[in-house]
């Protein structure tokens, strides 16, 4: 196993913790799968037995509407992983893979899986510490995530003020917290921008007036003997209230 | 220096007219002031609820002195002489504040309609409620629209203060009072927004219906349950100070007391 595939499969997020002497004894227990270009690596409903790493080429990963036809909901590409977590839940796949191109990959077995954990406590160690920090950092995103919410409910938008837009990287499920909180912070900025739209858009409303109306209106009062009278009386008091 | 006839008016109903224009004359008389309060909305009546007169306390009208039956002395009815229960009312002890109020049986009401009302006489009864009882500030409640004696009393302010809504229907009926109050020479117009829903930009309202009628808006007054639930049992200004609508209100007392 040459150094370049240790470094992918340290670069996963299940076995990033890993020592390196761990990893040699994982990258032992894999085997290398090729696929040509339309092979079905594994099917939506399968039971989910291997965890793969791809070394080489992509996979689209399909699932079926309602109708029965094919909808690709992502592509993988070299250094990306599929299936690491039914390793240990062993959950049917959620959907299926099918290899776009040559595609070469690493298959770890859950019984090869299983082995590696009653051989070595260093690989245990290490997968259960990469699942924990990623507990911890989903919890510290969730969180975030709640302030927003709470925040945006208020109709309090200052955190846009002094929070950066984060760069968005498709990938690995920390990449993926990172991306729900960048959704999140554009989809606040949208309902700010529209809400504000909305404010002008009444305000304009309330100004219409019909000036044709208006005059209209305001000849049909002046135009009376009684408001010609009016006006003079009015006149005349004001004069007699000034001087006096 | 003679006192300033202050008239309120609206072009549409359900404004809060008569409930700003007894919290305004209120709070003016919380200054020191010497202040009466007229109710011309002869047709329906209603400011004398929120001073805790009702039909067995009143004596005599406005009605008894357009016919000549009272003078305007008789009909001056000092608030504070009676003791409330009401908080905010509580609060008037010791003021100068009269109301003249209109009188609430039908058949006066339809008399004195079909008589209609002479200008010189009611006029002359303003002012000789401004000389009789030393008031420094007189505010009339007006019938809302644009009447035969709604006209009068904007023709003898020195002080206009239109209410209105920010509808669309308001404006438009503002624009038309605006141009009359201006053809009528009134010396001070002043612009109240009411019942503003909270979520817009006061600032925003303010500045654009100046920039429309190019007046003054004294203040825009928020729509508020708090004051809905009131019910015009006591004047909420004095009752509620803090209130964010009350805080509005102070904004046209200022202006009020401002206007020369």
């Amino acid at each position: 196993m040459t150094g370049d595939v240790l470094q992918k499969i340290h670069k996963t997020e299940f076995f990033k913790e890993l020592s390196e002497d761990a990893l040699a004894a994982v990258a032992a227990k894999t085997t290398v799968r090729k696929l040509a270009p339309g092979v079905v690596m594994m099917r939506k409903g399968d039971p989910a037995d291997s965890f793969y790493l791809i070394l080489e080429g992509h996979l689209k990963i399909v699932t079926t509407d309602a109708r029965g036809e094919e909808i690709i909901i992502n592509t993988v590409g070299s250094g990306e992983t599929i299936g690491e977590l039914s390793l240990v839940d062993a959950l049917p796949r959620s959907a299926g893979a099918v290899a776009l191109d040559e595609v070469e990959a690493l298959e770890l077995t859950r019984d090869a899986f299983f082995e590696l954990l009653d051989q070595r406590l260093d690989v245990a160690l290490g997968i259960l510490r990469g699942l924990s920090n990623r507990l911890r950092f989903s919890t510290t995103y969730i969180e975030k995530v709640i302030d927003w919410s709470q925040k945006t409910a208020e109709g309090d938008y200052s955190f846009l003020e002094y929070t950066q837009p984060l760069t968005n990287k498709a990938g690995t499920d920390d990449d993926k917290a990172t991306q729900l909180l960048s959704t999140f912070y554009s989809m606040v900025r949208k309902v700010k921008a529209r809400e504000e739209g909305l404010k002008q858009e009444l305000e304009r409303l309330s100004f219409e007036i019909d000036q044709e109306r208006r005059k209209k209106e305001f000849e049909e009062i002046t135009g009376t003997e009684f408001y010609s009278k009016l006006k003079e009386q009015a006149k005349t008091l004001r004069q007699k209230r000034n001087s006096g | 220096m003679a006192g300033k006839i202050v008239s309120i008016h609206s072009f549409r109903g359900g404004t809060g007219k008569s409930n700003t224009t007894a919290n305004l004359a209120s709070q003016v008389a919380m200054t020191g002031k010497r202040v009466g309060v007229v109710d011309t909305d002869i047709q329906s009546p209603g400011i004398h609820v929120l001073f805790g007169l009702d039909e067995q306390k009143m004596g005599k009208t406005m009605n008894d002195y357009l016919h000549g039956k009272a003078s305007i002395r008789e009909v001056g009815y000092l608030v504070s002489a009676v003791k409330s229960d009401e908080e905010g009312r509580a609060k008037l002890a010791g003021t100068n504040l009269w109301l003249f109020p209109s009188s609430i049986k039908s058949s006066e009401i339809s008399q004195i309609l079909q008589e209609g009302i002479d200008f010189n006489h009611l006029n002359e009864g303003l002012q000789s409620a401004i000389s009789e009882f030393e008031l420094d500030y007189l505010f009339i409640d007006t019938h809302p629209g644009l009447n035969e004696e709604t006209l009068l009393s904007i023709a003898t302010s020195d002080i206009l203060i239109i209410i209105l809504r920010p509808d669309n229907q308001d404006i438009q009926g503002t624009s038309v009072t605006v141009d009359v109050a201006r053809s009528l020479d009134v010396p001070n117009l002043l612009l109240m927004v009411n019942k503003a829903l909270p979520k817009y930009d006061f600032a925003e309202i303010k500045k654009n219906i100046e920039g429309e009628f190019q007046a003054t808006v004294a203040g825009v007054l928020p729509l508020t349950f708090d004051m809905a639930e009131n019910a015009s049992r006591d004047l909420f200004s004095l009752r509620y100070p803090d209130h964010p609508w009350s805080k509005g209100l102070m904004n046209v007392v200022e202006a009020v007391l401002a206007a020369t």
